[in-house]
């Protein structure tokens, strides 16, 4: 853990010289995922044609932007920058990509840059949010309640949710995986059946876990409210993995040097900015942001910042016809 | 108790007999001659003054130990288990305070939740040795088996907090469900159980003699009419011996109702100056503790289903002040007790407490988050912090005068009865030797 503070400090200080020495191993494992997977595509592509959706539909094309990003008069940008902040919902409790840092008490981490950008875009001020944390399973809720303006919460673009809510174009790739203690012998998910495999409630990773050992054994996936909330239970020793999205499995990874990640990526998780169904236009401005920062390199940044040195390029932006 | 029962054994077993002796005697069915007569009545007085002599003794014996009873057992489980309650909320509100603080935490911060611990721990344990295998015992079970266990998440939250880590965050959730779930439903209930007891030992020394009343009537009645009799008998006015039996029959009485009252009196002081405002106040403290944790709590899980907050509301509902809240109803019971005035500052410093609690709300609701917290944790006079500081030491404050009120009036009610129960057994082998002496010296005028 040290070093990978040390790491960051240095990343801050003197650029990336330094920054391949070090960095715990489930983030070089993190780092090395995204060559060694098919394009993200394709494995949907597959994923469809299994049947798991009824209506034909490709998650990850999102609103086409009208030029760069601009808060034009009567927009749902203009509603945000009357009233003085942007209103987040976030994890406070995901590693690197929604966190509450104890040491500040700020919320960082990859998916919180994201929004920084976003709200400079509004306001010419990056810290001009409220952040309101909400679990996995208040996402949707909190967003189509007009509670928050926008998720940035390592959420996965599916059809289902497209149906209550939008997401912007796809800015980080992903992929299903599981953590288990170092001395586990279990290889894949495969060699879990019969333990308690911890994930939290609303998260696509429950669903897969659930379906992938079947209704023989409905409590194998054991449900709670934060992803740290499983890496409790799996030190107390009462589950024996925790099965989500490589990158939170790497930020929970990196809080405990007696873990490791397992098997094959499980399935594909392109993780998109929600926001309500009522303000396509905000969708659009989002989505000129996100492609404002793959050409200017912050996204590139960012990744170097939060997730590792080696920085593969950008998801590219898709867009409806 | 040993004195007593010793002493009422001897004529339990011959108390009907004198009676129904007395009645045959009366009706003319045996022994018709006076001096058979004077035998039976002279059997009869002694039994009379002997079994005064028992209740009145017993009387004494069982109120002197119910006194005993509330001072030294029943007080101190019931300070012990509201120890224990205050003990954990404070650490609860205490570590929540400390987590919203970041980074290192403040000394004092610790000192106080590592005191609470040590205090929780401390009490538990003569607690523990106190109440043997009493009904306590299951819920001071639940204290020491989750007390360990709230502690060591923590520890473990604390590690991790240092590190910088979100798990650490987590593992504070984990202990604040322990603490709510099961830590503060087991003090609540045994803090109840406690003060229940407390309440029926002081019931107990507090009670009416009516036994001893009862037999005293019947004592002097019997003692009239042998003198009545006698007088028409034997043509004397007086009776020296039985006067003597009579007049300190007489002074027993006396003395045993005055001390008695006396005693009631201070004791009843104890409950309603002492004991009643303690668990009043104890009862405010303790929730303005968990409203102060649920600030905190607020403020750390930003979950924004505010069900802390709710929580929050539920608390300044039930504490007041107005009608029927915790601290009107502790400030109207400490009323003319010690603590009274402190108690009443209490009261109304909770509204400002509130206010301020408020312009936290609504600077987090805001966006305004670190003001918030700083509003909350602070210590200062207009803090929330602070504010609540001020109501907590009030109430602890009254609570410790009112709780060396309630020792003061309970000892010196204790005091009342010393010497009482020695005094009555003199005065009832004198009331025995008096009756022996006035009959025997008529029955010998018969030989």
């Amino acid at each position: 853990m040290a070093t990978w503070r040390h790491c960051r400090l240095m990343l801050a200080a003197a650029a990336a010289a330094g920054a391949a020495l070090c960095g715990p191993a489930g983030l070089q494992a993190l780092a090395r995922a995204p060559s060694a997977r098919q394009p993200a595509q394709a494995r949907l592509a597959a994923h469809f044609r299994s049947g798991t959706q009824s209506a034909p539909c490709d998650p990850t094309a999102s609103l086409r932007p009208v030029g760069p990003p601009a808060v034009t008069p009567g927009s749902y940008m203009a509603t945000i920058r009357a009233r003085g902040y942007l209103i987040a919902g976030v994890d406070q409790s995901t590693y690197h990509f929604g966190y509450l840092n104890p040491l500040d008490g700020q919320i960082e981490g990859f998916d919180i840059d994201m929004l920084h950008a976003v709200a400079a875009a509004i306001f010419g001020n990056p810290d001009k949010i409220r952040f309101v944390s909400v679990s996995d399973a208040q996402r949707i809720p909190a967003i189509r309640s007009g509670k928050v303006d926008i998720v940035a919460h390592t959420m996965t673009i599916t059809c289902a949710r497209l149906r209550q809510v939008d997401f912007s174009t796809v800015y980080l790739d992903a992929a299903q995986r599981v953590l288990v203690l170092r001395n586990s012998p279990a290889a894949s998910l495969h060699d879990l059946r019969g333990h308690k495999i911890c994930a939290t409630s609303g998260s696509t990773s429950l669903a897969y876990t659930r379906k992938y050992f079947g209704s023989a054994r409905p409590d194998s996936a054991v449900p709670v409210p934060y992803w740290t909330d499983c890496l409790v239970l799996l030190q107390e020793g009462k589950v024996a993995a925790i099965s989500t999205d490589d990158t939170i499995l790497a930020g929970l990874a990196a809080q405990d040097p007696e873990t490791k990640i397992i098997g094959p990526p499980l399935t594909s998780e392109p993780y998109g900015l929600a926001s309500s169904l009522h303000h396509p236009d905000f969708v659009r401005f989002v989505n000129a942001v996100l492609a404002q920062m793959r050409a200017d390199g912050q996204w590139a940044a960012i990744y170097k910042h939060w997730i590792s040195s080696r920085v593969p390029p950008p998801p590219p932006a898709r867009y409806r016809s | 108790m040993t004195a007593g029962s010793t002493v009422a054994r001897i004529p339990d077993t011959g108390a009907d007999q004198p009676r129904r002796l007395l009645r045959l005697v009366e009706r003319g069915a045996i022994a018709g001659t006076t001096p058979a007569k004077l035998r039976l009545l002279l059997i009869g007085v002694l039994a009379l003054s002997l079994i005064w002599g028992a209740v009145a003794a017993w009387t004494v014996a069982a109120h002197a130990s119910a006194t005993a009873n509330v001072l030294s057992v029943s007080e101190q489980l019931s300070l012990d288990a509201q120890q224990i309650y205050r003990s954990l909320s404070d650490a609860d509100a205490t570590d929540a305070a400390a987590f919203l603080s970041g980074g290192l935490e403040p000394l004092s911060l610790r000192h106080r939740y590592q005191a609470d611990i040590a205090q929780a721990a401390r009490r538990l344990e003569a607690a523990t040795a106190a109440a043997g295998n009493s009904a306590a015992g299951s819920r001071l079970a639940t204290l020491a088996a989750e007390l360990p266990v709230y502690t060591g998440l923590v520890e473990t939250a604390r590690a991790d907090n240092r590190l910088g880590l979100p798990v650490g965050a987590a593992y504070l959730r984990q202990a604040s469900e322990v603490m709510r779930a099961r830590l503060l439903p087991a003090a609540r209930d045994l803090y109840a159980q406690e003060n229940a007891q407390l309440a029926a030992a002081n019931n107990q020394a507090t009670g009416i003699p009516y036994l001893a009343l009862t037999v005293a009537a019947i004592t002097g009645f019997g003692l009239l009419w042998s003198q009545l009799w006698l007088t028409r008998r034997t043509n004397r006015l007086v009776n020296s011996g039985l006067l003597l039996a009579t007049v300190a029959g007489l002074v027993m009485l006396i003395w045993l109702v005055s001390a008695l009252s006396i005693a009631r009196t201070h004791l009843i002081s104890a409950r309603d100056r002492g004991s009643a405002p303690v668990e009043a106040l104890a009862r405010a403290d303790i929730a303005a503790l968990q409203a102060h944790a649920d600030e905190s709590l607020t403020l750390i899980d930003r979950s924004g289903d505010d069900s802390f907050q709710q929580d929050f509301l539920v608390w300044q509902k039930r504490l007041g002040p107005g009608r029927g809240t915790l601290l009107t109803f502790a400030a109207s019971l400490a009323q003319g007790s010690p603590g009274g005035s402190r108690a009443r500052a209490a009261a109304s410093g909770a509204p400002a407490w509130f206010a301020v609690h408020r312009r936290v709300r609504s600077l987090d609701d805001n966006g305004k988050y670190t003001a918030a917290v700083h509003l909350a944790i602070g210590s200062g006079p207009a803090d929330s912090g602070g504010l609540f500081g001020r109501i907590d030491t009030d109430l602890t404050d009254a609570i410790a005068a009112d709780q060396s009120a309630f020792r003061t009036a309970a000892v010196a009610g204790q005091n009342d009865l010393a010497g009482l129960e020695a005094g009555i057994i003199v005065l009832s082998v004198l009331m025995a030797a008096g009756c022996a002496w006035g009959l025997s010296r008529r029955l010998a005028e018969y030989r």
